[in-house]
């Protein structure tokens, strides 16, 4: 009898044992907003959206349900983050300013990567910081949709290192050089009596050396970067348009689409793609100010399967974006160190070996 | 007397096959070079699927991602590499090393990733030729010992 009701006791005791060691084992913060990463196709984010308060501390435990993920928040500094796929990582953000935040994926997953993003509304006292200035495309009231064609291209790529420099304080004189193109900065040139007797491609390397003086080594190595990060899958590590995603781009309109397929009608529903812009086009590229291209990077492509970047990229990253895709055009030399022509590619054979799992 | 024969007989092809699987053969003595391969991931396929050098060779593997990040792994030189779609990661190693070797997928791409294989082929696949002369002799043995066991039932 009384080995019976030893048994009991153990039985009772190994069973309250247990449930208290799970309690402890999974112990997860209690307000952690759990995040899962799929495909754009698949459902993208879940949750889509996210709520917090001003100066609390927004707990996010996050994963992917299928391939490589990234997690970042748009316009800040704070790090992306790798998910993979069956590995939970938690990260802790706190919001200073209330607003609406976008995140996004960081990892390209799939022709849809840039379609992977949410939003998190910041709630709570006090007043959102005045925004960034109003872009400077919205500004000079550009029409991002005109053809911009320059009308005189030179026969080779203008370097700067051939040009004197003599010319860039005289073309820096002529008002912001954002607001205008290659090509009508190279005319104002064409037109000072001084110049007559330089010959056209002298010229264009002048306007090299403009171009060069209005960026900085640095500011190409940030370019550079979001350029292979964000741009190179479709336009091309070249800058030609012939990115590994290019091909399912050029397939059509509503190739890639998740609506336009739906309506039959793909060009009417905005959802149809175009190939990739090829940066190294001379005609198209001269003709275009940094502003405009500023323009179409905030706003995305409407319809041509652009993404629009506004709510993603900092005025500064912007601005150091546009300088890098002049690089595809412009002969900087190797003094800015990140021109297109001199790009080194990542070895990553000194790195420790990622065994397949 | 024709206990003898066989004797010889399995004396002779044992020596044959000792040879035949121990005997070193004339290396190819090629030059090591400098191999570059151009190897495009998609899920869940690495086009082209096998690549070939010689013992020695300097190769670097360019690794292309078309649609999702994938990875690859050279078993038995324990190297890899990541590359994501719009940044190309090149991969260098001396194959020093001949043999047949796998490439893997080191990165989880999908519900096929397990599968997402390729091929590296180092040197001459001499084992492969052993491999068959070996089986070829155990064949002369069969056709020469047969007619004697023949006799002797």
């Amino acid at each position: 009898m009384r080995a019976e009701w030893g048994a009991r006791l153990l039985v009772v005791l190994g069973a309250v044992g247990l449930a208290v060691l799970t309690v402890f084992a999974v112990r997860v913060p209690a307000d952690a907003v759990e995040l899962r990463g799929r495909m754009a196709d698949d459902g993208g984010w879940t949750p889509g959206a996210i709520m917090a308060r001003v100066g609390e501390p927004l707990t996010l435990r996050m994963t992917s349900d299928d391939v490589v993920h990234g997690f970042a928040i748009g316009q800040s500094a704070r790090p992306a983050v790798d998910l993979l796929p069956g590995a939970w990582i938690t990260t802790t953000v706190t919001f200073d300013q209330p607003g609406k935040y976008t995140y996004y994926c960081t990892r390209w997953c799939g022709p849809n990567h840039w379609r992977m993003r949410g939003t998190i509304d910041v709630a709570g006292p006090g007043m959102r910081a005045p925004a960034d200035s109003v872009p400077l495309f919205l500004r000079l009231k550009l029409d991002l949709d005109q053809a911009h064609p320059s009308d005189v291209v030179p026969t080779e790529t203008p370097a700067a290192a051939r040009a004197d420099g003599l010319l860039a304080a005289v073309a820096l004189e002529s008002g912001d050089l954002r607001t205008q193109s290659p090509v009508q900065v190279w005319r104002t040139l064409r037109k000072r009596p001084a110049n007559t007797g330089l010959t056209d491609r002298q010229l264009w390397d002048e306007v090299a050396a403009v171009w060069r003086a209005a960026t900085s080594p640095e500011r190409l190595a940030e370019g550079r970067r979001l350029y292979g990060d964000n741009c190179a899958a479709c336009h091309g590590e070249t800058g030609r348009g012939d990115g590994v995603m290019a091909k399912s781009l050029a397939a059509g309109p509503a190739a890639n689409s998740m609506v336009g397929e739906h309506t039959g009608m793909p060009g009417m529903s905005g959802h149809g793609t175009v190939a990739p812009t090829d940066f190294t086009n001379r005609r198209n590229m001269l003709g275009a100010s940094a502003a405009f291209l500023q323009g179409k990077i905030i706003r995305g492509g409407m319809g041509t399967g652009m993404p629009y970047w506004g709510p993603i990229f900092t005025e500064s990253q912007l601005w150091a974006l546009v300088d890098y895709l002049w690089t595809f055009q412009f002969d900087y030399g190797s003094s800015a160190g990140s021109s297109a022509a001199s790009r080194t590619k990542r070895d990553s054979a000194s790195k420790p070996a990622t065994r397949p799992h | 007397m024709k206990r003898s024969r066989v004797i010889t007989t399995a004396l002779v092809f044992a020596l044959g096959a000792g040879v035949v699987a121990f005997a070193p053969l004339p290396g190819a003595s090629v030059k090591p070079a400098n191999r570059r391969f151009r190897v495009e991931a998609s899920s869940f396929k690495y086009a082209p699927a096998t690549i070939k050098a010689n013992v020695g060779d300097h190769v670097t593997i360019d690794l292309v991602s078309t649609d999702v990040v994938h990875g690859l792994y050279v078993d038995g030189y324990d190297v890899s590499v990541t590359a994501d779609p719009g940044r190309t990661a090149s991969l260098s190693f001396v194959a020093n090393r001949a043999g047949m070797f796998r490439l893997r997928c080191s990165v989880t791409c999908g519900a096929m990733h397990p599968f997402m294989l390729g091929k590296l082929h180092v040197g001459r696949n001499d084992l492969l030729w052993r491999a068959l002369a070996l089986a070829l002799l155990a064949g002369l043995v069969g056709v020469s010992l047969a007619p004697m066991r023949g006799v002797r039932t």
